[in-house]
């Protein structure tokens, strides 16, 4: 489903990333892990060039990331969930959810809609349709956030450390819908700070440090057996 | 010689018909400032350099120079150009307008791009990732959001301009100040008549503060809807 190969960020001088080679395969659920300024962020952004790469190939669902028209096409097909939510303050929940679909994919504004309303239902915020996003607290807009991205009607799911931003009694709420995502089977990959997630939910860590993937393999043994002293260090101060 | 305060009144009528005249060239300048100041703003920040350049240098012109000299220029420096012997009758009118409006234009556009640029990134982000394309998300999501915030700074630019519009006097057109000065012309009395077309401009402008103050609540409350 997702190709990256040999992909390199620069910011300036900086080196963000290092060459990164990353295969993704349809339904896997890929958490990626690491310190801050590892690159886990400006990785995921470039999957959608939200970031420019600076070198190397990405191909998603058969689409490589090279034109503009290719671009707007991959954007349709992967669903991003931000760590501040980023809403539309200016519309209602509801709203939120169905624009997309009104003005990308051309859908009628009732059908357009009455989804919108399924997924508002689906993440639990059916009663909040007609709420401004002001008016919801912060677990309750990342949902809206995430039928937001649902709604366009993804192959594809990028969350990019989604629960970050949240008081911790909400963080509940939000990984659960990520867990029902997952366990319908929509391909995902989430940078998330939660190991708890990445070991129950996740097919494969992913650990990156200083812009490279250190390590990665099944969730059990990366965290019971991380074999990269680097790995070994990260995991040892937050577990 | 004495002060005839009578006069203010007496002239009160005349006066207002001037009042009449600035509004309409205010309201003319105010239209087309906008709409023009929202396309120099998206120029200023499209990512074509050209465009970028042109709009940049349109900008530092209408700004950088007085509006009396602007006025001078199309007022009498295009009749020349245009060879007339005599202008048709409404030409001072809407060089005017056209000259107050273009001026405008290049404020209006350094508001809406501050208003613009005031949007959190993460809007167009959120929106790019939808797959809208960036002047759907302009439509869409950025405008309408920057929209509310430049209300007050527009408003200070459309009280800005119905003073200035006290300028194109010197265009011989009729609206307040020449008006008034007609009148003084007439009477040789400066103080009641001046005095009178000052407390009509305070009057209007006191009056649009306080439409704009309105509309401003209005969009306030929207937002917490």
């Amino acid at each position: 489903m997702i190709y990256v190969k040999n992909l390199h960020k620069y910011f300036g001088q900086l080196e963000v990333l290092k060459g990164i080679d990353c295969h993704v395969r349809e339904k896997e659920v890929v958490v990626v892990i690491g310190p801050s300024g590892s690159g886990k962020s400006t990785f995921l952004r470039c999957l959608n060039k939200l970031e420019e790469p600076t070198a190397g190939d990405i191909v998603i669902d058969g689409i490589p990331l090279n034109s503009e028209v290719n671009v707007n096409a991959i954007r349709r097909e992967v669903g991003m969930v931000f760590q501040r939510f980023n809403l539309f303050p200016h519309m209602t929940a509801l709203r939120n959810v169905a624009l997309a679909p009104e003005i990308v994919r051309g859908t009628s504004k009732k059908e357009a809609e009455e989804a919108g309303l399924e997924l508002l239902d689906k993440v639990g915020l059916s009663d909040k349709a007609h709420e401004y996003p002001e008016r919801l607290s912060g677990g309750q807009q990342q949902r809206v956030a995430i039928a937001r991205a649902l709604a366009m009607r993804p192959k594809v799911m990028l969350f990019d450390e989604p629960t970050s931003a949240l008081d911790p009694e909400m963080v509940g709420e939000v990984l659960a819908v990520m867990k029902t995502l997952a366990n319908e089977g929509m391909t995902m990959v989430v940078v998330t700070h939660e190991m708890g997630f990445a070991r129950e939910v996740g097919d494969r860590v992913i650990f990156m440090d200083e812009g490279v993937i250190v390590e990665e393999g099944a969730p059990d043994e990366v965290f019971a057996n991380p074999r990269n002293p680097r790995t070994q260090a990260f995991l040892s101060k937050i577990l | 010689m004495t002060i005839n305060w009578g006069l203010a009144l007496q002239t009160l009528p005349v006066l207002l018909q001037g009042a009449v005249l600035t509004l309409e060239l205010t309201a003319g300048a105010v239209a087309i400032g906008v709409v023009l100041g929202l396309f120099l703003a998206l120029g200023r920040l499209s990512h074509t350099g050209v465009l970028r350049v042109v709009c940049r240098a349109y900008i530092d012109f209408f700004r950088g120079t007085p509006l009396l000299a602007q006025l001078f220029l199309t007022g009498f420096g295009l009749p020349q150009l245009f060879g007339w012997q005599s202008q048709p009758e409404n030409y001072p009118f809407i060089a005017a307008t056209l000259t107050m409006g273009l001026n405008s234009g290049a404020y209006v556009a350094e508001i809406f791009r501050g208003g613009i640029q005031s949007i959190d990134r993460g809007q167009t982000e959120a929106a790019r990732s939808l797959g809208m394309s960036h002047a759907q998300a302009l439509r869409y999501i950025i405008l309408p959001q920057a929209i509310k915030r430049v209300i007050p700074p527009l408003g200070n630019e459309f009280i800005a301009m119905l003073k200035d519009s006290s300028l194109v006097a010197i265009l011989a057109i009729e609206e307040l100040m020449y008006a008034g000065k007609i009148m003084v012309g007439r009477t040789f009395q400066p103080l009641p008549i001046y005095l009178m077309v000052t407390l009509i401009y305070l009057v209007m402008t006191v009056i649009i503060s306080q439409i704009l103050a309105r509309v401003e609540r209005w969009l306030g409350k929207s937002d917490l809807r």
